[in-house]
């Protein structure tokens, strides 16, 4: 089964014309992972068994005449952050090893319930910490596009799977960009709603502050399709934003002439690859032949963006991460005679590299004498940074970035260097900062044939309004499935 | 400012880490880079500016009943008859 050229759209279409069982695309769907997957090594965990099982179902639904779940039949992956019950939840970690949840997420909960058929779980950095999978304490993914370069992190495997084909549509987590950088590096659409829109609820917490579930996808309407499914109120998520049910797809084709885009000067300057930049501005001559007003808008506390991100990310990641002790989750070293040292030890097999040095990070920036001087500080920057963002969306109704400053990167380039690596999520921790929603949408190849990735960010809750505008886009400049060979 | 491979004890103590000698000296120096990146921050006059802990919007206080429910731990690892066992926590020393 190829799914090439194929969307969820499509594909329910075909199953409800009887044109396709759901049973004989997942079959199919599994062999060309063991054909693919070799290579790319998008999943981490597959689960032929429950999804095989889940198509019949669908299956007898569609025989029966039964109403059927808008995402009906449709393969799905989960980043490996997201439980599922009964279903080995690694994040990417060996501290977790053999830890299986004993309950399932709520985004993953609401996919099932609309019929969905969920694949595997996706590799990503060790607890979601790093921007090109490479970090995963299991093996690396590569990128469908260039298999000698990264997918980008943390949901590269989400991102890889889906540019693969090997799903079509795939949940992310983006806590500095982890759902966008990847979308842009593999040449799929990813978007990462307002903070607050998607419950996260069996989320493994890193920094909780910042933490947003949403998805990638083909195209900005699956895109739409899967975000409307896993939004709305979750009383098991004390941040879940009680808005009512949004109809993203619905508003899709409505028209954007007359809308406000603002590019802020700050995101054009040292750092940003000259390829991406002139794509980046063929795109903004794209948005204004299809009527929307471009405006250079101003957002000045930019470059203390990534300085204020890492510190708040990691004091609240080394918080969060206190509970893998070898008590109550998977794996613990043995032999030790006294409860500390089994503490240490554990943490110390069970971590890697980059997650024990954020730990040690975040300690150190909340630790006595320096909590004033780092931590808060940061806090307070992060106010200025919100600021920037309510005075532009009194002049814009959105900005528009590049996703990256750059196109995916070779593996290996920036292991050696973390400050290096921290850098390339420059463009996309504002959003996270300032609780706001974005999406990367595919905006054309550089001259190696590498995807590059446009931003739009939106107000809170205005993820229709960036829908939209990044559905014009993608239809008007061709970008729709450009991803495929 | 600098970081010290006593600095990396130190906190390393502090966040339950073991660090091996031989990782020490690297450790301090990336932690070094990092630290000193982040402190263009104090270039920032934030005096009067209030902290943003979380952008939350829309919040409604989620309260439920309180009920007994299922036991939610799962881990294997020292997970013996419906108990956690876990080496001593009182030592000699």
């Amino acid at each position: 089964m190829n799914l090439s050229g194929v969307t969820a759209e499509k594909l329910v279409s075909l199953y409800k014309n009887k044109e396709l069982t759901v049973t004989e695309v997942i079959r199919g769907l599994y062999e060309t992972i063991e054909q693919t997957d070799r290579d790319v090594r998008a999943f981490i965990t597959l689960c032929r068994d429950a999804a095989m099982e889940q198509a019949s179902a669908v299956d007898a639904k569609i025989a029966a005449g039964e109403p059927t779940g808008s995402l009906a039949g449709v393969p799905v992956a989960i980043k490996d952050n997201m439980a599922m019950q009964g279903v080995a939840t690694t994040c990417g970690s060996r501290i977790l090893e053999g830890y299986k949840p004993p309950y399932t997420a709520t985004a993953v909960e609401r996919l099932r319930q609309a019929d969905a058929v969920i694949i595997g779980k996706t590799n990503l950095d060790e607890f979601a910490m790093g921007s090109s999978t490479e970090n995963s304490g299991y093996f690396l993914t590569r990128n469908p596009c260039d298999l000698e370069r990264v997918p980008g992190g943390s949901s590269g495997g989400s991102a890889a799977s889906v540019a693969s084909g090997t799903s079509l549509a795939a949940l992310g987590s983006d806590t500095g960009g982890s759902i966008r950088q990847p979308a842009a590096f593999c040449g799929v659409v990813g978007i990462k709603p307002t903070y607050g829109r998607v419950s996260r609820y069996g989320l493994v917490a890193f920094a909780s502050s910042l933490d947003q579930i949403g998805c990638l996808s083909k195209t900005v309407r699956d895109s739409a399709q899967v975000l409307q499914v896993i939004s709305g109120f979750d009383p098991y998520d004390s941040t879940s934003a009680d808005v009512g049910p949004a109809d993203f797809v619905q508003s899709l084709d409505a028209g954007i002439r007359g809308t406000r885009i603002g590019v802020p000067k700050e995101y054009f300057v040292s750092g940003l690859d000259s390829e991406v930049k002139s794509r980046i501005e063929a795109g903004i001559r794209l948005f204004e032949s299809l009527g929307c007003r471009m405006e250079e808008i101003s957002l000045p506390h930019t470059e203390y963006a990534t300085a204020t991100y890492y510190l708040i990310a990691t004091a609240e990641a080394s918080s969060n991460l206190a509970r893998y002790d070898g008590v109550r989750y998977g794996r613990r070293q043995e032999g030790q005679t006294d409860l500390k040292d089994m503490y240490r030890q554990t943490r110390m097999a069970g971590f890697g590299a980059e997650v024990k040095r954020r730990i040690l990070l975040g300690t150190y920036a909340l630790s006595a004498g320096y909590y004033d001087a780092y931590y808060l500080k940061a806090q307070k920057v992060r106010t200025l940074l919100l600021r920037d963002f309510q005075n532009a969306f009194e002049r814009v109704d959105a900005v528009l970035t590049p996703t990256s400053p750059t196109v995916a990167f070779k593996i290996g380039e920036k292991t050696a260097d973390p400050l290096s690596m921290y850098l390339s999520d420059i463009f996309t921790i504002t959003c996270n900062l300032a609780g706001l929603p974005g999406i990367s949408v595919p905006c054309g190849r550089n001259s190696e044939g590498l995807p590059v990735g446009l931003q739009l960010i939106g107000n809170h809750f205005e993820e229709g309004m960036l829908l939209r505008l990044a559905n014009h886009f993608e239809k008007a400049g061709g970008f729709q499935g450009a991803n495929e060979k | 400012m600098k970081i010290e491979e006593k600095d990396v004890e130190y906190v390393a103590k502090l966040a339950m880490l073991e660090v091996p000698d031989a990782e020490k000296k690297q450790l301090a120096e990336q932690l070094s880079r990092i630290v000193e990146y982040v402190d263009h921050l104090n270039k920032l006059d934030v005096s009067g500016v209030e902290p943003t802990a979380q952008v939350v919007t829309n919040v409604k206080h989620a309260i439920r009943e309180d009920r007994v429910e299922e036991r939610t731990g799962s881990g294997e690892a020292g997970r013996r008859v419906g108990l956690f066992k876990v080496p001593k926590v009182i030592t000699e020393r």
